[in-house]
């Protein structure tokens, strides 16, 4: 539920453009206030019409409580006779909130661990104990009413002494016993609910809230808010004369408006000249109208903001420079969606807009995010993990494009209907159902990636808790602000995954899940690679004709296993041409991947027709795989490999393909020169062999038979 | 030597020389603090232009707060270019809790009072976002002909009054002097910039195979008795790789064959 204005009805206020672009900035939006100012904008032009205090109260902050049962409740207080008290017959007030009741209730919020609310009306904390709720009735007398700041408003108005005999009413002797037992018999039970006060002022008159009972609520809830503009926590009167930071204008600037986003807080006195938190308007001066305004952006913000891997997302859309009046409107529209959009992520709901809306595909890469990722550990203590005013739709959706035509490619096949090099054998790497980062649907995978889950499934799970350097945060916050991935660190993460999975069995699917992304990644450019790592950051080669397709049909049948053993040819050689990072130019991780491929050939052949417990993999695990010892792995792996070969009474050596490419690739592995590549690329690329190499099988059971090595195959 | 100051220097003469001191900023971090967060710490990408005014202030061993109005839009413009991919990584670092309750003020009494917080408390790690082997190239003209010439002794000895940094002190720059070159001005036209792009975000040409990001930063700054404030922010186009960035209908000056923009 929510009270902003249907963004036709938008269009028809402001359809004017001269009018509209008056009450729009007139430089371009180039930082995070700028644009928080004009969410604050917008919110206020969209609620416009709730008079001269609009800009003060937070009707949004309480649509939760619409229609629910004792959400509102008020002291029912007569100050018509001499003395104030409560209505005899009926001390309390117990209703329901509705959409009718905004303006009377006149809610103005204000952050709880900060204190009580700015307006007399005061939203409790989450299903508070009847008793609890009958102490915040009381405050409204003794902590409201009594206020330095309340008091002097109330001074200055000729309906103060409504407030005054408020607070002399907080002090009558049993009033907060007399609450509690009007409470208890009329609550039911816990709740959540806005609580106020409701007066009486001539004999014959009604019990009105504070928006109907007299103007004075308002102004002194404004003259509270205005003042928590330049006294907050060490802060008693931070003002002075400065440029605002966002209309540059010069005038009175105030030091501690409040930040939607918490990035500026007045307690944090280190940038203040001498921990002075009186200096606060120095460092970040913004004009009262502007502080205001900042503040009217929180219902737009936490729209644009969603929880996942311990921290906050951000995902603010606008518009790459000055904001035009069909801009300001497109904008609204596309923030009235994020309201609205329930189960979707911001990302998601602007994915919709966008395919929704023609005008914004026009305006293409105007169409912009703020992008932050930020931890909270405690209320007053935020980390930023990564932010940037210069997000896109194009990254994140390009990626999951990319990520789909490498499901769809000969390599995974997802859909089954892949032009493969030899249709005999099955696709590189396996993709089973029940993962999501396999399913090939756009929507599916865009969810997968905005919520995270994307990185959770292929990145080191690391420790529970948030850190700076969790590279999942970092990954997300990279791809939504179209900010390219380090390489090495990608690979560093995948095979810290790999070593926590690696237990009983192979991580099949998490090395296919994981370069089908690496994959995606380097074809959408968000990969950089520095010398030998560049190549790994390079996309691949896939091409739609196979140009080597031709070839398996001359290929002869081979005494290692016949046609299959062909086609295992073709297919290796294909994915050897088409992947820059394993180039004969890279032997070190062309050599792991060979090796990897023997040992995962080997152990699928152990597995299926030997039924050994004991494989291969089980020998030479991911974590066995050093660059010093690839070489000595590789000739163990090859005796081994001949053993087998003879026990099966072949005159050749098994997985011939494999063999012969890893024995010319090992004699140009330098290890006593100069390494290159660092244990974990090696690591990577030896599980991605295995992977490779236990896929690698016949698709039916025919050829499964002629896969395996028989004496009659033995004069080639 | 000792600090100096500059009393009455702005308004000795107020002319831009024609030329510029050309000079690369390097160092291995950098750290900019954005004006929108004090409890985070995040960095601007491009060297603010009052952080070049304080840095050459450092050079100069100008005293805190004298040299503003030196540095001010009449007398002085400065072009910056990054001449590295702008790179950034996040540093937590183990810091002090700057709270009241956590400051120790000395003496106990008196005028002259320091706060500091207490290092004998308990350290909070808090994440620093730090830029990676920052390198820009300026281009500065002075108006005041004393300034300029020290300021160019300085460039051409290596040395310099304060240690130069970037942004924070821990982060110490290396400043090599490339030599002083003619400004020629340039019609308002459409160009590539090679250098930073000032108040121009909207004239700038979107292209997809440059990167265009935008910030907002301290400009100017003036001195009041109890302290300083800045007078003017500026809006900052520029591309990570540093590319140049097409720019339309701009008025820009050629410095040393690259098109660049002074504010």
């Amino acid at each position: 539920m929510s009270l902003l204005p249907e963004p036709s009805m938008f269009n028809e206020r402001y359809g004017d453009d001269a009018k509209l672009a008056r009450k729009l900035p007139n430089r371009p939006i180039s930082s995070l206030r700028d644009l928080q100012y004009v969410y604050g904008r917008l919110y206020t032009l969209a609620t416009a019409g709730g008079g001269e205090y609009a800009a003060y109260l937070t009707p949004e902050k309480s649509t939760d409580l619409f229609d629910e049962p004792e959400s509102l409740l008020y002291l029912r207080v007569d100050l018509s006779g001499d003395e104030p008290g409560l209505d005899p017959d009926r001390p309390v007030g117990v209703e329901r909130y509705g959409e009718g009741k905004v303006e009377a209730v006149a809610h103005s919020w204000y952050d709880s661990a900060r204190g009580f609310d700015h307006s007399v009306t005061h939203r409790t904390g989450k299903n508070k104990e009847p008793e609890k709720v009958a102490e915040y009735l009381h405050e409204r007398l003794t902590a409201w009413a009594v206020d330095d700041v309340i008091q002097d408003a109330a001074a200055d108005h000729e309906d103060g002494w409504i407030i005054n005999e408020l607070a002399t009413l907080g002090e009558t002797e049993n009033i907060r016993e007399r609450i509690e037992t009007a409470i208890d018999e009329q609550l039911d039970g816990k709740t959540t609910a806005l609580t106020t006060v409701a007066v009486k002022v001539e004999p014959d008159g009604k019990f009105l809230l504070p928006g109907k009972a007299s103007p004075v609520f308002n102004e002194a809830m404004r003259a509270r808010k205005q003042a928590k503009l330049v006294s907050k926590g060490e802060a008693t009167d931070s003002v002075g004369d400065a440029t605002d930071l966002v209309t540059g204008h010069s005038g009175p600037a105030v030091g501690t408006a409040e930040d939607p986003l918490n990035y500026f807080l007045g307690k944090q006195l280190e940038k203040f000249p001498g921990f002075d938190p009186d200096q606060a308007w120095r460092t970040h001066p913004v004009s009262e109208d502007v502080a205001v305004t900042l503040m009217n952006a929180s219902t737009f913000v936490d729209a644009c903001d969603y929880y996942t891997m311990g921290a906050n997302v951000y995902y603010l859309p606008y518009f790459f420079g000055r904001l035009g009046p069909e801009d300001a409107r497109d904008l609204y529209q596309v923030l009235y969606e994020l309201v609205h959009a329930e189960d979707m992520t911001p990302i998601e709901s602007a994915y919709r807009s966008y395919q929704d809306t023609p005008r914004l595909q026009e305006v293409g890469k105007r169409f912009r995010f703020y992008v932050a990722a930020v931890m909270e550990h405690q209320t007053k203590r935020f980390d930023v993990f990564g932010d940037s005013m210069d997000g896109t739709l194009f990254s994140p959706v390009e990626l999951t494009r990319k990520h789909e035509q490498v499901l769809q490619s000969w390599l995974y096949d997802a859909e089954g209907d892949a032009d493969h090099p030899d249709p005999r054998l099955r696709a590189a790497f396996p993709t089973p159902d029940n993962w999501d980062i396999f399913v090939s649907e756009e929507s599916t995978l865009l969810s997968t990636l905005a919520t995270g889950w994307y990185f959770e499934q292929t990145f080191a799970t690391g420790d529970d808790d948030a850190s700076a350097d969790d590279y999942r945060i970092r990954a997300l916050v990279a791809v939504l602000s179209g900010e390219p991935l380090d390489v090495k660190a990608v690979l560093t993460e995948y095979v810290d995954r790999l070593l926590e999975d690696e237990g009983e069995e192979f991580p099949s699917f998490r090395v296919a899940a994981q370069y089908t992304q690496l994959c995606a990644l380097a074809d959408a450019g968000l990969l950089t690679g520095r010398e030998a790592y560049e190549p790994v950051a390079e996309p691949l080669q896939l091409t739609d004709d196979h140009p080597t397709n031709d070839m398996y049909s001359d290929t002869p049948a081979r005494a290692d296993g016949g046609n299959v053993a062909g086609a295992r040819e073709t297919k290796l050689e294909q994915f050897l041409d088409q992947t820059p990072a394993l180039d004969e130019e890279q032997p070190e991780r062309r050599g792991s991947f060979l090796l990897g491929a023997l040992v995962g050939q080997v152990t699928g052949y152990q597995q299926v027709s030997e039924g050994r417990s004991t494989t291969l993999i089980d020998q030479y695990p991911i974590k066995a795989v050093t660059e010093s010892k690839l070489k000595r792995l590789a000739s163990d792996v090859l005796n081994k490999n001949v053993v087998y070969s003879r026990e099966n009474n072949m005159a050749g050596t098994m997985y011939r393909e494999v063999v012969d490419r890893l024995v010319t690739t090992l004699p140009r592995i330098d290890i006593d020169g100069d390494w290159e590549l660092d244990t974990t690329d090696l690591r990577f690329y030896y599980s991605l062999g295995v992977a490779y190499g236990m896929n690698n099988w016949a698709s039916s059971d025919d050829e499964q038979a002629d896969d395996q090595p028989t004496a009659t195959q033995e004069e080639a | 030597m000792s600090q100096e100051t500059l009393e009455g220097w702005a308004d000795e003469d107020d002319t831009l020389p024609e030329t510029c001191l050309s000079f690369e900023l390097r160092g291995e971090w950098g750290h900019f603090r954005r004006v929108e967060g004090n409890i985070v710490k995040q960095t601007y990408r491009i060297i603010p232009r009052t952080t070049v005014a304080g840095l050459v202030a450092a050079v100069l061993g100008l005293e805190r707060d004298s040299y503003y109005e030196a540095f001010g839009p009449e007398v002085s413009s400065i072009a910056v270019e990054a001449i590295e991919e702008l790179r950034t990584i996040n540093l937590p670092q183990n810091t002090l809790s700057t709270a009241k309750e956590h400051m120790t003020t000395m003496p106990s009494r008196g005028h002259a009072r320091i706060s500091m917080p207490d290092p004998t408390k308990l350290r909070q790690q808090h994440n620093y976002e730090v830029l990676v082997e920052p390198a820009y190239r300026v281009d500065l003209r002075l108006a005041n002909d004393e300034l300029r010439t020290r300021f160019r002794d300085h460039l051409r000895n290596g040395t310099a009054y304060y240690p130069p940094s970037l942004g924070l002190s821990e982060h110490l720059a290396e400043i090599t002097y490339l030599g002083e070159f003619d400004v020629t001005p340039r019609e308002r036209e459409t160009t590539e910039v090679d250098s930073a792009v000032l108040e121009a975000v909207d004239n700038v040409e979107l292209a997809p195979e440059t990167e265009i990001k935008v910030e907002r930063s301290p400009a100017f700054m003036a001195a009041d008795e109890d302290g300083r404030t800045t007078t003017a922010f500026q809006s900052i186009a520029y591309a990570t790789r540093t590319e140049p960035i097409l720019v339309q209908n701009v008025e820009t000056h050629e410095v040393d064959g690259r098109r660049v923009m002074f504010s």
